[in-house]
């Protein structure tokens, strides 16, 4: 067993329940890298996640303590855990993308507002996968799923000029990054980032789904096909797109790593103040 | 002891802070908003913290996970934030935390009238969330004075059964204004039959043991106890499992937990129903004062008239209505909810009947003719709003 998972992971969750091929193991061993990186303990690291691939797939498997939320809501259960905890530790938050951007989108932005310390890694399959391939908010335009069999008509959240990270810069967020899962050091050195900051922070790392995003856009469950299909995607953030051409622009969007006051320090100096005034 | 004139929110959050409380986050709603206005105001002054959440779904996510972390927690609502309450419920009921969830209730369905009382969260108090498998506590105050205690109550019980605890107000007694005692010596809280119970924190490797037994702590993360917790059926280590024999231990615990300990929870009040009762009243909240009004007339007119006045409304006790006897269901509701579960207990030559007006109390004159009515075997449909056998 690889050393890190075993140092982190609880045996019992390994191997993974995910399809082969799948990419999310790889966004976790990057986490747990990051994790190990900054000489954080099980003790220092609460876990939770939301609902559909990279919730389910991910719950309970960190060897400390851990928790799931209902679909879309883990953002809010994690703010109210944030008063409770001690500042110290860390809330690390693996959800997916239909949890993210599409249910529980509010929530994330009402986090982002509050600037809650937690680190959010949106594993992004590009739709529902869990529940057999339906498009979601960051499916490309005109991709085939199983509830757009005619390809997708909708604009989304990742193209076109719109960007769901430039949504949550402005709502508050002090650190956001998108990755691929193939970019591996890239997650790490992002999620180190993340963890240090006392803040919302957001890493948005899109992976490759053979057996439904595969098989239904591309005609194939070769995962082969699939990483060549995202590597010809990912771009710099700063690289010249080709006009036309569907893009996953990755890199360091926003750090304003400890900028703004975090949500429960600020909650416990307010509280403090008002104590002092009554007394 | 304490004496106030206020509102049943004001005592509702002095209730809260004398059983611990420490966060709450709600929603802004006509009738509970004052509940969170309140807590704004006296939370901090006691170390505790009010959060303004996006919605109702969120405010009681964020109450629940400041409890998932060790710290008391309550929210409030009326009924279209109810129905909201229907996700986070489900969660807190399934991983098994305390919680307490107030709901004032107005006047619907939907948006309906809000500063007017209603009885329409009877059954979706009962079932808040989907799936079955669940037994609810549900805990029915009828004055500004009996939220507080029940207030109390409910932190008592979230904690003793580990899971969310409804009080069901209506809008006349969350804003309705009353006198207020609020103990202030151990004695004057025993003397008021008080009870309190701090969060222990679940050590596990068990944290959900296949049994019906009361006072497991729940599990409170951030001690590295490896806690699990979620909306999954749980192993007994908290693992997320599709096992079915998991899905019936679990069930079993969530159901029996309170079905075998009814006695802890079980409040009501009876009058006049030791003589066997030729009519018996039945009712819950503020429409039970006139209930009790109707009764004490009636017994001084020389009529045998008995009433029943249920404060915990789930569990109940079928007992109650073992009685043989005319039985008269008052509800602030059209559509009769209560009346189906006296209807359910009475025994079989008994007589149900419902009397139901919404947005207002009904008139002991109202409830006088019904008893006339009922005694002297007329026909029972007078007006098809307020007056129907059942």
């Amino acid at each position: 067993m690889d050393y890190l998972a075993e140092k982190y992971l609880r045996p019992r969750k390994i191997p993974s329940s995910a399809c082969s091929g799948c990419g999310l193991g790889q966004v976790q061993k990057a986490i747990v890298k990051a994790i190990d990186e900054l000489r954080l303990d099980i003790e220092d690291v609460i876990w939770g996640t939301g609902i559909g691939c990279a919730g389910r797939q991910t719950f309970a498997t960190w060897k400390g303590d851990n928790f799931a939320g209902t679909h879309g809501r883990v953002y809010a259960i994690a703010s109210g855990l944030r008063i409770a905890l001690p500042p110290d530790k860390k809330l690390v938050l693996t959800v997916g993308d239909g949890d993210a951007f599409g249910i529980g989108f509010l929530h994330l932005l009402h986090c982002a507002r509050r600037n809650v310390n937690m680190t959010v890694v949106v594993c992004d399959n590009l739709g529902y996968m869990s529940t057999g391939g339906q498009y979601g908010w960051t499916t490309p335009l005109g991709v085939k799923t199983d509830s757009s069999p005619y390809g997708g008509y909708e604009y989304n959240f990742m193209q076109d000029g719109i960007d769901v990270l430039n949504l949550l810069r402005d709502a508050g967020a002090t650190f956001l990054a998108r990755h691929t899962s193939q970019q591996g050091p890239e997650i790490v050195e992002s999620t180190k980032k993340a963890l240090s900051n006392d803040g919302m922070s957001l890493v948005h790392v899109i992976y490759p789904c053979v057996t439904n995003f595969s098989d239904r856009a591309l005609g194939t469950r070769n995962p082969k096909a699939m990483q060549t299909w995202l590597k010809e995607r990912t771009y710099r953030l700063h690289d010249k797109v080709p006009e036309g051409q569907m893009s996953f622009r990755t890199g360091t969007y926003w750090d304003a790593s400890n900028t703004r006051q975090e949500f429960s320090e600020r909650l416990f100096e307010f509280t403090k103040a008002i104590q002092r005034r009554a007394e | 002891m304490k004496r106030y004139f206020d509102t049943g929110n004001r005592a509702i959050t002095e209730g809260a802070i004398l059983a611990g409380c420490k966060v709450f986050a709600g929603y802004p709603i006509t009738p509970a908003t004052e509940i969170a206005e309140n807590m704004s105001r006296i939370l901090p002054k006691v170390g505790g913290y009010y959060i303004q959440a996006e919605d109702e779904m969120a405010g009681m996510h964020i109450s629940i996970g400041a409890s998932l972390g060790g710290l008391k927690a309550m929210t409030a609502t009326s009924g279209p934030g109810y129905v909201l309450y229907g996700d986070p419920y489900g969660w807190a009921l399934g991983s098994e935390i305390p919680l307490v969830v107030v709901n004032a209730q107005r006047v619907g369905p939907v948006s309906g009238i809000t500063g007017a009382p209603g009885q329409g969260e009877f059954y979706n108090s009962r079932y808040p969330t989907h799936g079955g498998n669940l037994e609810a506590i549900v805990l029915a105050p009828n004055s500004v004075q009996e939220v507080f205690e029940l207030t109390v109550e409910a932190f008592y019980l979230s904690e003793r059964f580990r899971m969310p605890v409804t009080i069901l107000a209506d809008q006349l007694v969350t804003d309705g204004w009353e006198t207020l005692e609020i103990p202030e010596t151990k004695e004057e809280m025993d003397k008021m039959g008080l009870r309190f119970k701090e969060r222990e924190i679940c050590q596990g490797p068990v944290f959900y043991p296949p049994t019906d037994e009361l006072d497991v702590p729940p599990v409170v993360l951030g001690h590295n106890t490896g806690g699990c917790c979620s909306d999954w059926t749980p192993t007994e280590e908290g693992y997320d499992t599709e096992v079915v024999e998991s899905q019936h231990k679990h069930a079993y615990r969530l159901i029996y937990k309170v079905r075998n300990h009814k006695d802890v929870i079980q409040r009501y009040e009876a009058l006049f129903m030791d003589d066997d009762p030729e009519v018996v009243l039945v009712a819950y909240g503020a429409p039970s004062r006139v209930m009790l009004s109707a009764a004490k007339h009636a017994r001084k007119q020389g009529l045998k008239v008995g009433c029943i006045r249920l404060i915990s409304l789930w569990p109940f006790s079928d007992e109650l209505f073992k009685l043989k006897s005319n039985y008269l269901a008052i509800e602030l509701n059209y559509d009769g909810q209560l009346v189906r579960e006296v209807q359910r207990c009475a025994p079989s030559g008994s007589r149900v009947s419902f009397f139901g007006k919404c947005g207002e109390l009904p008139s002991v004159a109202e409830i006088m003719d019904c008893i006339h009515k009922m005694m002297a075997g007329e026909p029972l449909k007078a007006n098809q709003w307020e007056w129907e056998v059942w």
